[in-house]
């Protein structure tokens, strides 16, 4: 599985979608996005696991702001970066998009 | 040579980019984009002014319709910074809307030799933001993307440190 995290409107699915060399088609089959909205649906391996079955798992990153004030948003990018680390230890790649540029974390270029 | 420098809120931008700058040849111009409201602005602006002197920058001020500034040729230009530019143009009364902005960049890449431009990266707090905000966002992101790969470089500052996204590491920074 390939983890693709960096901030929102990075350029993340288009990014990694050439990378792949895939349609739209061929990358909606195999990709699972904005993940990081499911966070506060299962615990964060289970979860984790769950998504490891897509070839690509793409999630924004969500925790660079000020702490929410709402318990629920706050529970809510806690799960998400927890979730992140799950599936970021589970991925053979782990590349970072920034400004539609991939930065690779962990692995080999796919 | 077209360097975008991003980051965080005083991660170190402006330092970098200026010295990006003095490194290169002259004239160094420093294009401001931040529209002066009230006399505590116009004092901050006037001591960054007397400070990028002694640097050897010559200040152009230009608020909206950068394709419209007048700049001398093949210098080094340093604008900062695009987050700034992009508010006047969407919500300044003389703004002519984000559109207004590439064709801008483009000038400037014609007019020098040496283009730095400083962006900022406020996209890792989440989505849920009040008004018009994640339209801001959205549009901002947009430009990062297209002068990322209109770039001959594009550097992240984190804690000061260069991080490099494209292009070559720098020797002296």
């Amino acid at each position: 599985m390939i983890f693709v995290t960096g901030p929102l409107f990075a350029g993340k699915r288009e990014t990694i979608r050439g990378l792949l060399g895939l349609t739209e088609e061929e990358f909606a089959a195999c990709a699972a996005w904005d993940v990081q909205e499911r966070a506060l649906e299962a615990e964060p391996e289970i979860l984790a696991e769950e998504l490891s079955a897509n070839r690509v798992v793409i999630a924004t990153e969500v925790g660079g702001g000020v702490v929410p004030i709402d318990p629920v948003e706050r529970r809510r990018r806690e799960a998400a970066g927890r979730l992140a680390c799950a599936l970021a230890r589970r991925a053979d790649t782990v590349i970072r998009v920034c400004c539609g540029l991939p930065e690779l974390l962990k692995g080999e270029w796919p | 040579m077209f360097t975008l420098v991003i980051g965080g809120s005083a991660s170190g931008k402006s330092r970098y980019a200026e010295a990006l700058v003095q490194a290169q040849p002259g004239p160094r111009i420093y294009l401001a984009t931040m529209q002066p409201f009230d006399a505590e602005c116009e004092a901050r602006i006037a001591r960054h002014r007397e400070q990028r002197a002694d640097k050897g920058f010559e200040t152009i001020e230009c608020y909206v319709n950068l394709n419209e500034a007048e700049i001398p040729r093949g210098g080094s230009l340093l604008l900062e910074d695009l987050s700034n530019l992009l508010a006047n143009e969407l919500y300044g009364p003389e703004g002519g809307g984000a559109e207004a902005i590439l064709p801008g960049i483009e000038h400037l890449l014609e007019r020098c030799a040496n283009l730095t431009v400083v962006t900022n990266e406020v996209f890792s707090g989440g989505s849920d933001y009040e008004g018009d905000t994640l339209h801001f966002l959205r549009e901002l992101a947009a430009l990062n993307r297209e002068l990322a790969a209109r770039a001959d470089r594009v550097v992240e500052l984190v804690c000061g440190l260069e991080h490099v996204l494209k292009g070559e590491r720098h020797e002296n920074l």
